[in-house]
């Protein structure tokens, strides 16, 4: 679906625009997924769900601001609905960066 | 320990998977390029050059492209209305045209001075003459403020005067003088000219942004602002027009119909305005937007290429045929853009939806095909209602609205909408200029 593809290459051209930033966290990531890799399997999962739901919130608290908007300019669902996707995103996204960091305890 | 084949296989793995991911977003399709020596020149390198270029050296093989364009800064223009109304820093709308020139591609750094389809050959500013077997034209619009008695472009900025078309200092400017009468309030104008405006959102969410900041600065109360338009309506498609008149109504903007600016005196802050039946009537305002009137660059509008009858004669556009945009009568001639004699579609968003058919269609016409698929018109516009929310409206050559996603409303202010202009068109546009979307 085009659609799918364009928003593909927003994201991609978003984080070409801060790509030294991204190299260095996915390098650091890495490094930890390498070193605790044996503990990764037994982080409990309600344990990165509930990272993931904590920083979900905060960024879906933070992103009109960040945007220079706020939540009066919510017209209809579709903007809630984005809001969310974005939001969890966002939250998934560091729950995984933090995974092995939370695999150094299980180790 | 992982033995040495083991991790040789595993950095294989990860590099094979981040080569896929890179190569799927950085390369477009290159199956079956087309082997050809064509010599294709493109004239301009906005978005539409620059789009078409690209996809034309990744389509084909062997063929010599060169864009011929003198302009070294690269604009993002759709960011210009956030630039003149202090929502952007106006460093979003500057890039390098080097940075983006496709691999390959030859660029001759000077401006297009005369077409010679006849000869397909062009005249560039210091006489040398370019060959052609195919031409692409993209020089977009001639801004007319010649036809404004009294304005001078580098005097935005001051004594209440604002244009956000110019360029990204006139923008900057325009935000200032914004700035400035929105400390004391006064009475605003805001216009519009009757020929075809790229962007012709622009000067709406000027007047809806203006009227924004009036609120935020507590001194809407002390301020009238009237919409003067040279038409008898605000914006070409009916049900936006609708819109935006009812919406303004209720945010008390006023709108005078069929009067057209014909001068400014900029140190006394009056503008003159003209009916078509001639009469005249002068206003004393504290801020004035300017819109100038559009036309083809001279280059096209006193070559064989503009519409020789027809709407858009005057205006000196390209004779393009609506469907294919080839030319209708150099039939290896393409246009793109704003440059087009085209009912509609002005935009950035026309070129991302016309550049692919552009390059296909000369692809076609190189390999001897008739060009097949016909453009339906589309255009897009963020129009900004506030700080904050937009409408996203979608539309095609007949003025139908043509939502890209079936949940999107046109004509519903969105935070949604206000996102993709704020934080997603410019990476979209970036995309387009290379190719990809």
């Amino acid at each position: 679906m085009y659609e799918i593809w364009l928003v593909l290459n927003i994201v991609y051209e978003m984080a070409l625009g801060m790509w030294p930033a991204l190299l260095i966290l996915l390098l650091i990531w890495l490094v930890l997924l390498m070193l605790n890799r044996k503990g990764l399997w037994v982080v409990p999962f309600g344990y990165l769900l509930t990272i993931a739901a904590g920083v979900a919130v905060v960024t879906g608290l933070a992103v009109p601001a960040l945007t220079v908007s706020s939540f009066g300019n919510f017209g209809y669902w579709v903007d809630w609905a984005n809001w969310l996707a974005l939001s969890a995103g966002v939250g998934v996204t560091v729950a995984v960066w933090l995974w092995p960091l939370m695999a150094r305890r299980y180790r | 320990m992982p033995s040495l084949p083991e991790l040789n296989r595993r950095r294989w793995l990860l590099g094979a998977a981040g080569a896929t991911a890179s190569a799927a977003l950085t390369a477009p399709a290159q199956a079956a390029r087309l082997k050809t020596q064509a010599r294709i020149v493109v004239a301009g390198s906005g978005l539409g050059g620059l789009a078409v270029a690209t996809r034309l050296s990744k389509m084909l093989d062997g063929a010599r492209i060169t864009i011929v364009d003198k302009k070294q800064e690269h604009n993002y223009q759709p960011g210009y209305t956030l630039v003149a109304t202090g929502v952007w820093p106006v460093s979003k709308v500057r890039d390098r045209n080097v940075d983006l020139m496709p691999e390959g591609v030859a660029w001759i750094q000077e401006m297009v001075a005369e077409f010679d389809p006849a000869s397909n050959a062009v005249l560039t500013s210091t006489g040398q003459r370019v060959p052609y077997d195919y031409l692409v034209v993209a020089t977009g619009t001639h801004q007319d403020w010649g036809l404004i008695e009294g304005m001078d472009v580098a005097a935005i900025g001051q004594n209440g005067l604002g244009s956000v078309y110019p360029s990204p200092e006139a923008a900057m400017a325009t935000w200032q003088a914004m700035d400035a009468f929105r400390q004391k309030g006064g009475n605003a104008l805001m216009t519009l000219p009757a020929t075809p405006l790229k962007c012709a959102g622009a000067p709406l969410k000027m007047t809806f942004m203006l009227r924004d900041r009036l609120a935020q600065a507590g001194t809407l109360d002390k301020s009238n602002v009237t919409f003067y338009s040279a038409v008898g309506s605000v914006f070409g498609v009916k049900s936006v027009n609708d819109n935006v008149v009812g919406r303004w109504k209720k945010l008390g903007i006023d709108i005078e119909y069929t009067q057209k600016l014909k001068a400014v005196d900029i140190g006394a802050r009056k503008a003159r305005f003209v009916t078509p039946e001639g009469v005249s009537t002068e206003v004393t305002y504290d801020f004035i937007h300017v819109v100038p009137p559009m036309r083809a660059p001279d280059a096209v509008k006193n070559s064989d290429l503009s519409w020789k009858e027809g709407g858009f004669a005057a205006g000196g556009w390209l004779e393009v045929d609506k469907d294919t945009l080839q030319h209708r009568r150099y039939k290896n001639v393409f246009g793109i853009g704003d440059v087009n004699g085209t009912p509609r579609g002005k935009t950035a968003a026309t070129v991302k939806k016309a550049a692919p058919l552009v390059a296909q269609h000369l692809v076609d016409v190189i390999a001897g095909r008739e060009p097949g698929q016909k453009f339906d018109g589309y255009t897009s516009c963020p129009l900004i209602v506030r700080e904050g929310a937009a409408m996203l409206i979608e539309f095609d050559y007949e003025g139908k609205l043509i939502p890209s996603l079936p949940m999107i409303e046109p004509l519903q202010d969105s935070y949604f909408a206000w996102l993709m202009k704020y934080a997603m068109l410019k990476p979209a546009y970036m995309a387009v200029i290379k190719g990809r979307v």
